[in-house]
């Protein structure tokens, strides 16, 4: 994608706009349309597009493998780790009522809490994914050559087939 | 009138029928996965249809609006969504595995390759 400078001018000025974007439909889901769900798509699709235009190996050196997979991890621990709490602090599972001062309170930070779980795993199971199926490679089908190539050839020989 | 003014079930209905058609028809698998996604698209528009109340606002409180739309079939189909995702990524991998394994994705020289038959 080096030749592409349209592409790549464009895509780094709105990765940061998506991403941005994100949050606010993650932060702005408690009083608006919004939530875990879309702000982590959202967010997800922004590091995929980064990683169409600037290739695999450029992206997994932002975001290495491993931390893709605590942070889906993280979420999940997030989501439960706030239901064990409101046990802890005496109510039901997952009832946020008992986590803030007062019931409403507790509602705001157990609402927030629970949707950035959510919204970390989503964007973050959804960068696994792409990883996966972008790095992936047909060692038995691909001349021996090619095994050195840089994986952005991988997905241009995916587009064309 | 009453046809036209349902044109969301319609719009389901050949969705649906589209979906289907492709996932008998095609023989390639990808393509399969396709059709099936938009055969999942149109039970997703057949419930969003279903919860919509007429004359009704965004389910948030605000003032001024009493009447809302059901949300709970959105948060089903959001589920749904999330769910068909994962089923698509599942489908995916394993159609890679196929290709890896026949070196095709075409369902018939699948057959052909298959060393059982």
């Amino acid at each position: 994608m080096e030749h592409h400078i349209v592409l790549r001018v464009v895509a780094k000025s709105f990765i940061p706009v998506i991403l941005l974007f994100a949050l606010y439909v993650q932060f702005h889901g408690d009083y608006g349309p919004g939530g875990g769900f879309q702000a982590g798509v959202i967010f997800g699709s922004g590091i995929i597009l980064y990683a169409l235009i600037f290739g695999l190996q450029t992206t997994k050196k932002v975001l290495p493998q491993s931390i893709i997979h605590h942070m889906t991890g993280i979420g999940v621990l997030l989501y439960a780790g706030i239901g064990v709490l409101s046990l802890i602090r005496g109510g039901n599972f997952l009832d946020y009522s008992v986590l803030g001062a007062t019931p409403a309170a507790g509602q705001h930070i157990g609402i927030m809490l629970i949707e950035l779980g959510v919204g970390v795993t989503v964007a973050f199971v959804m960068v696994s994914l792409f990883y996966s199926f972008a790095g992936y490679r047909q060692k038995d089908l691909d001349d021996p050559a090619a095994e050195d190539d840089d994986e952005q050839d991988s997905i241009e020989k995916s587009d064309q087939q | 009138m009453t046809y036209i003014g349902l044109y969301n079930y319609w719009i389901v209905f050949l969705l649906m029928m589209t979906g289907l058609y492709v996932v008998i028809v095609s023989t390639n698998l990808i393509k399969k996965i396709i059709g099936l996604n938009i055969f999942q698209t149109s039970v997703f528009i057949l419930y969003i249809s279903i919860g919509k109340v007429a004359g009704g606002t965004a389910p948030i409180l605000a003032e001024g609006y009493k009447i809302y739309s059901n949300p709970l079939p959105h948060v089903l189909i959001l589920t749904a969504i999330v769910v068909g995702v994962a089923t698509t990524a599942l489908g995916l991998a394993l159609i890679v595995r196929i290709h890896s394994e026949y070196g095709s994705v075409d369902e018939e020289k699948i057959y052909q390759n298959d060393p059982v038959d």
